[in-house]
């Protein structure tokens, strides 16, 4: 398990030439938050709330500056070595692969550095190359390779030691929509297989679809924690139903008025009557029955649950801090 | 130990593409050595055949010995800038993500500072000191006391030089500006080292500085073994100096790769100056 | 001159914004040394004098001062092709290449406004270095004017001849280190910047012959150190502009291909 305990990172300020240092920058302010193994936890927040220095702090590339943070009870500064073996990072875009080297090559590399054991490397290395879709591509120079070869090679990199922890900062970032789905399928198979996984995205369905529990930070700090759904129905925000009739029928709007739930009454390009329900719980049911009842004949019906995405932005400069389990 | 070996293997593979990527590299490995040493020995024939030159400097008696004292100073030269180049080079990997990439890793950072280095010197200077040996051979210029100072002298080229890259690396991957100190270390480097001239033809104050520089001492050595039939004995305190160098620039290696690493874990910047 | 002048200007804010300190400090530092190293070899080994052969050789007897104008004249024409070859080089790797091409402005006037920038910036960079060689001692004699002029015309239209051509085969193949550096290289040994070329074997001689800078040379050395009159160095000028001419029209042919090369090749070098 990684865990963290009031974590705080603070950044000195710019020192310049005769002049006093710039104002500190507190990017991490007193998080805490364990990561188990065998599952996908989230970081969520917006720009600036410190999802990249917390993934940093962990991954030993930063130093906490008070706070501990441990990994399977180790920790971070005094065991650094320790650590950095049993941990990989893979961060959006297409650095940290040599553009020199083949596909194959650049994973012998770092295969080397992380004293993955020989028996096992070469295997490994077909394994990782097949599981990314880069076998056919693996002995040409990643200075050829398009730039969504070049970060599923950097994902194959984040896996050359078999983690125990996965530190996934914002890894969809710019990949096309297949590369993008089969490595959430990958994430999701590794936390099957015991690994320990934090993911920070902007892609907040990808969230929603992996992680079981989601942190929120903003500013530094943590302002919400729980599972997607949790969160969501932590912040009361609206369900919404568009439902349209194939023609007026009288009854309908009173029907529907006696749900009690807000609603506005409209008509689509063909002239036929729409309504659009909004409510905190999920009134679909009833209201498909209502609207039947009162003799509507529905053509389409379009529910629209509140999302992670909608929660977040809720709670974006939200002052109390809401944990909603 | 085993661990460090691999990282030397890793950082080969990685120094042989570098480097071999591009069919080019015979210009800078060959044409470039060659063609500077035949500027630089037309450019001193004229004060070598003043009266009384060969009074005050006994070799430029005989063309040969001149050229070869020319050639060995281009030698060791092209061994130490070979490690001025890897450093800028690797200080690009931290503009390119790869730094990173590394720092991630448990990898003993001194193995890969050192490993950077030797790959890189030994991938870099082998055709020239190739072609300098066979020259020196065919030439008659090699006067050897015995065999083993062959040895002695690679030793003496080879253990400094690798010292001095470590340190070229830790200092350019902290460094916000590497391309200032590669220009500082290309021409003035040649000059106070006594390249291109006799040791004593240079002021004391360029000697001074010149000793910082292990490439001076190493090209002592180099052609008191390889053109003087000097032996161990008489070079024994340059030996010694250049052993002790080498410790210091390897302390200061590792001093740099600490405070650095520390540096940029608290300010997340990996710049240091 | 529409295109000439605005590169001009705008070449000199870029480099008045952003001196390239490093080009300069490394460029001076060559010519300072090379004389350093002349003016030590002269006094440690050649005991102030130098040796016979030399005087028949370069035609001076002064050898401190034939190698100090050789030393400017070298970095006066390393400075020029850094700032003219690798000018295009330069809008290909920062991706303006293609819209220059598109532009309907001739190639001509922009590489003059180009060269017209670096010819101020390294006339300064020259000074210094020649204050230096005579600040530790090396007598430099008073030129004759008129021939010192034309020779640093005929010198800027040499220098000018030959970056287009290495611009061209930058562009092509992409690549700018190894190309202008094998040249600096051959150039220093065939030229006769630090050497009379009368050293050399024949074959290399005639080599070096071809090169507009060596009778660029014999015309500034002429200038200087022997105060000669236009007409002595007519014969060098008249070399040197036509063979300056010569590379020029050839570079500005090839230019056209290459950059249609450097395009397809696509992304930056």
């Amino acid at each position: 398990m990684i865990v963290t305990h009031e974590l705080r990172k603070t950044f000195p300020g710019q020192r310049k030439l005769f002049r006093p240092a710039g104002p500190a920058t507190h990017a991490v302010d007193g998080l805490s938050l364990s990561i188990p193994p065998g599952a996908v936890t989230g970081l969520l927040g917006l720009n600036g709330a410190g999802k990249t220095t917390t993934i940093k702090v962990l991954a030993t590339l930063l130093r906490p500056t008070s706070g501990s943070v441990t990994v399977d009870g180790l920790d971070v500064v005094g065991h650094a070595r320790a650590i950095r073996r049993r941990i990989n990072l893979i961060a959006g875009g297409e650095r940290m692969v040599y553009a020199r080297l083949t596909g194959r090559e650049n994973l012998w590399y770092f295969g080397q550095l992380y004293d993955v054991p020989r028996a096992v490397l070469a295997k490994r290395i077909d394994e990782l190359l097949e599981l990314v879709g880069l076998t056919d591509a693996a002995g040409t120079v990643v200075e050829r390779y398009s730039r969504g070869m070049r970060q599923r090679l950097s994902i194959a990199r984040g896996l050359i030691n078999a983690p125990a922890y996965l530190l996934l900062d914002e890894p969809t970032l710019g990949l096309d929509a297949p590369i993008a789905r089969d490595l959430r399928a990958v994430v999701a198979n590794l936390a099957r297989d015991g690994v320990g996984v934090l993911l920070t995205s902007h892609y907040l369905a990808e969230v929603e679809q992996l992680c079981g529990h989601v942190y929120v930070v903003d500013r530094g700090r943590l302002v919400a924690e729980g599972s997607p759904t949790a969160l969501t129905a932590g912040t009361r925000l609206p369900h919404t139903v568009e439902l349209t009739l194939a023609e007026h029928a009288p009854a309908v709007s009173a029907a529907v008025a006696a749900l009690g739930a807000e609603f506005e009454v409209g008509v689509d390009a063909e002239e036929r009557p729409t309504f659009v329900l909004r409510s905190p719980e999920d009134l679909t049911g009833e209201l498909a029955t209502a609207v039947v009842r009162a003799g509507g004949a529905i053509v389409r019906l379009e529910v629209n649950p509140p999302t992670l995405e909608d929660a977040i932005l809720a709670m974006a400069g939200a002052p109390a801090a809401v944990a909603a389990r | 130990m085993r661990a460090a070996l691999r990282v030397f293997a890793a950082e080969g593979l990685k120094q042989h593409r570098r480097i071999f990527g591009s069919k080019l590299v015979v210009f800078s490995m060959l044409l470039w050595p060659v063609l500077t040493l035949a500027t630089t020995y037309y450019t001193v024939l004229p004060v070598t055949s003043a009266p009384g030159a060969a009074q005050r400097w006994p070799l430029v008696a005989e063309p040969g010995r001149l050229l070869a004292f020319l050639a060995a100073g281009a030698l060791a030269y092209t061994f130490f800038f070979s490690l001025v180049q890897s450093a800028w080079h690797f200080s690009w990997e931290r503009v390119s993500g790869t730094l990173e990439a590394m720092f991630l890793t448990p990898a003993s950072r001194m193995a890969l500072v050192l490993a950077n280095g030797s790959s890189a010197l030994v991938q870099n200077a082998w055709l020239f000191g190739c072609f300098g040996l066979a020259a020196a051979v065919a030439t008659g210029t090699l006067h050897l006391a015995h065999p083993g100072m062959l040895g002695i002298a690679a030793l003496a080229l080879l253990v400094p030089a690798v010292a001095w890259g470590a340190f070229l690396n830790s200092l350019l991957m902290f460094s916000r500006d590497s391309a200032f100190l590669y220009t500082l270390l290309d021409d003035p480097l040649w000059f106070i080292a006594g390249v291109r001239l006799p040791l004593f033809a240079l002021p004391v104050w360029i000697k001074a500085i010149g000793l910082a520089f292990p490439l001076t001492t190493s090209l002592v050595v180099l052609r008191g073994a390889l053109l003087d039939g000097k032996d161990t004995a008489d070079l024994a305190g340059q030996l010694a100096f250049l052993a002790g160098l080498s410790a210091v620039l390897l302390g200061l290696t590792a001093l740099l790769l600490r405070v650095g690493e520390r540096h940029a874990q608290r300010t997340g910047s990996l710049q240091l100056f | 001159m529409a295109t000439a002048l605005p590169t001009l200007r705008r070449n000199w804010l870029v480099t008045m914004r952003a001196y390239q300190w490093t080009y300069f400090v490394g460029t001076l530092a060559t010519g300072i040394l090379t004389v350093g190293l002349a003016y030590l070899a002269y006094h440690a080994i050649g005991g102030g004098r130098a040796g016979g052969g030399f005087a028949a050789a370069a035609g001076t007897a002064d050898y401190l001062g034939y190698v100090t104008v050789g030393a400017a004249a070298s970095m006066f024409t390393v400075r020029m092709v850094l700032w003219v070859a690798k000018a295009q080089i330069t809008e290909q790797r920062e991706g303006t290449l293609e819209s220059q091409v598109l532009a309907p402005a001739r190639r001509l006037p922009y590489l003059v406004g180009v060269g017209l920038q670096a010819l101020t910036t390294t006339v300064v960079e020259v000074v210094v270095m020649l204050t230096f060689a005579i600040m530790i001692g090396v007598r430099l004699p008073a030129p004759d004017p008129l021939t010192l002029l034309a020779a640093f015309v005929a010198a800027s239209v040499a220098v000018f001849g030959i970056s287009v051509p290495l611009s061209a085969v930058m562009i092509s193949v992409g690549e700018a280190h190894i190309t202008q550096n094998t040249l600096f290289v051959a150039m220093g040994l065939l030229c006769g910047f630090t050497f009379p070329p009368a050293y050399l074997p024949d074959p290399l001689r005639w080599l070096g012959e071809a090169l507009p800078v060596t009778s660029a040379l014999r015309a500034l050395r002429a200038a200087t150190l022997e105060h000669a009159p236009l007409s002595i160095a007519a014969p060098d000028l008249l070399l040197c502009l036509a063979l300056g001419l010569a590379y020029l029209v050839v570079g500005l042919r090839l230019l056209g291909p290459a950059e249609r090369i450097a395009i397809q090749r696509g992304g930056s070098a």
